[in-house]
């Protein structure tokens, strides 16, 4: 990371993460515990947050599988814009870990952090042009409002260019992240190089 | 495990009446991986044979609480008849719905639902101690482990639900 952000307590730095709850013990791992860690992620082995969730192996598939095609997917939102809505609410919901993640994961794809400056800040004013605004307000709406969303937030995304396949996209991941936060921000917590 | 999800239907369209030849329905299928995953989720919280786990009725008073303090309506009139199909009692839900959980006489219970409402309202509040009251009613790791998946879940399933109830009456794009 060339460029360090640190602000509001969120940072692109890269953290780790402990959980507060007994992990999976590898040795002991059953075959569903092993097989699942190792379609989850590349590190999901070492990782304590999968090694948490691998205590129950078929409800983690499902939620990989989910966070995969939602996140990975070819087509649709920009993987950026798809990265971008999940700054924003892991920024919202408070998850400094989730946002150091996926800030890091906008920059690689968008070779730019100027907006995950802007979040930091302040999610309310963030976004450096209209389309990104739109995309920020409806993260942070979403998340903070539900039962509020109604036809006029999709009109507004339509008004920026967003096809219904992309603000369905957006939809995923505004959502995946309420699943995702709530994981990371309730059964541990990240861990600061400096710590 | 998964065995009965071929033959499920899915639930956000059959909550959300979103059926072909709609265009919402064409784009949500065009996700088909997410809307299996989704399905597939839903199946395996609400499975009556989760084994020794929370109990299906307090998955389901999870789900209620959690729907209902959202609110989403739709799912939570589902949860809610899938509570009554099971007879619970009208004294419990008005003692949930006011978030009344000490009066539930039945402390594991209003643990559970504590920690939902922490989680839904606001997460960041979910510290270690949070977990320290569910460990001294007992319950174990994987039960906590499953709870706090299902909140999540839930967290991710009234979002998707409102944003695809937006995209509907929205209808076609111009």
């Amino acid at each position: 990371m060339s460029d360090v952000i640190r602000d509001h307590g969120f940072t692109n730095e890269v953290l780790g993460w402990k959980a507060w709850l007994p992990t999976v013990d590898l040795a002991s791992a059953s075959a569903a515990q092993v097989a699942v860690l190792e379609e989850s992620h590349p590190q999901a082995k070492t990782s304590d947050y999968y090694l948490t969730l691998a205590h129950h192996p078929d409800i983690l598939r499902q939620r990989s599988q989910a966070f995969n095609a939602i996140m990975y997917a070819p087509g649709g939102l920009s993987r950026a814009e798809r990265e971008l809505a999940s700054t924003v609410v892991s920024r919202v919901n408070r998850c400094v870990y989730c946002a150091s993640v996926h800030a890091q994961r906008f920059e690689q794809l968008a070779k730019r952090n100027d907006v995950i400056r802007e979040l930091f800040a302040d999610p309310a004013t963030a976004g450096t042009n209209a389309r990104e605004k739109a995309i920020v307000r409806f993260s942070i709406d979403l998340t903070l409002e539900p039962a509020s969303v109604n036809a006029s937030h999709i009109q507004a995304l339509r008004e920026h260019g967003l096809d219904d396949g992309q603000v369905l996209d957006l939809i995923h991941a505004i959502s995946i992240f309420a699943w995702a936060n709530r994981l990371m921000l309730n059964l541990g917590e990240p861990v600061f190089p400096d710590a | 495990m998964t065995s009965n999800a071929s033959v499920s239907v899915d639930l956000l369209d059959s909550l959300l009446d979103i059926q072909p030849p709609t265009s919402l329905h064409a784009a949500r299928h065009a996700r088909e991986k997410v809307a299996a995953a989704t399905q597939a989720s839903q199946d395996l919280f609400f499975d009556p044979e989760l084994a020794n786990n929370l109990s299906l009725t307090e998955r389901l008073w999870v789900a209620y609480y959690a729907t209902y303090l959202t609110p989403q309506p739709l799912l939570s009139a589902h949860y809610l008849a899938q509570l009554q199909a099971r007879g619970v009692s009208q004294r419990v839900r008005q003692s949930v719905e006011a978030g009344e959980l000490d009066s539930l006489g039945d402390p594991r219970l209003a643990a559970i639902l504590r920690f939902t409402r922490t989680l839904i309202e606001s997460p960041v509040n979910g510290d270690q101690q949070a977990l320290q009251a569910l460990q001294q009613e007992g319950l174990s790791t994987e039960e906590i482990v499953v709870l706090a998946q299902l909140i999540a879940f839930l967290s991710y399933q009234v979002r998707l639900a409102a944003g695809l109830d937006a995209l509907r009456s929205a209808g076609a794009a111009q």
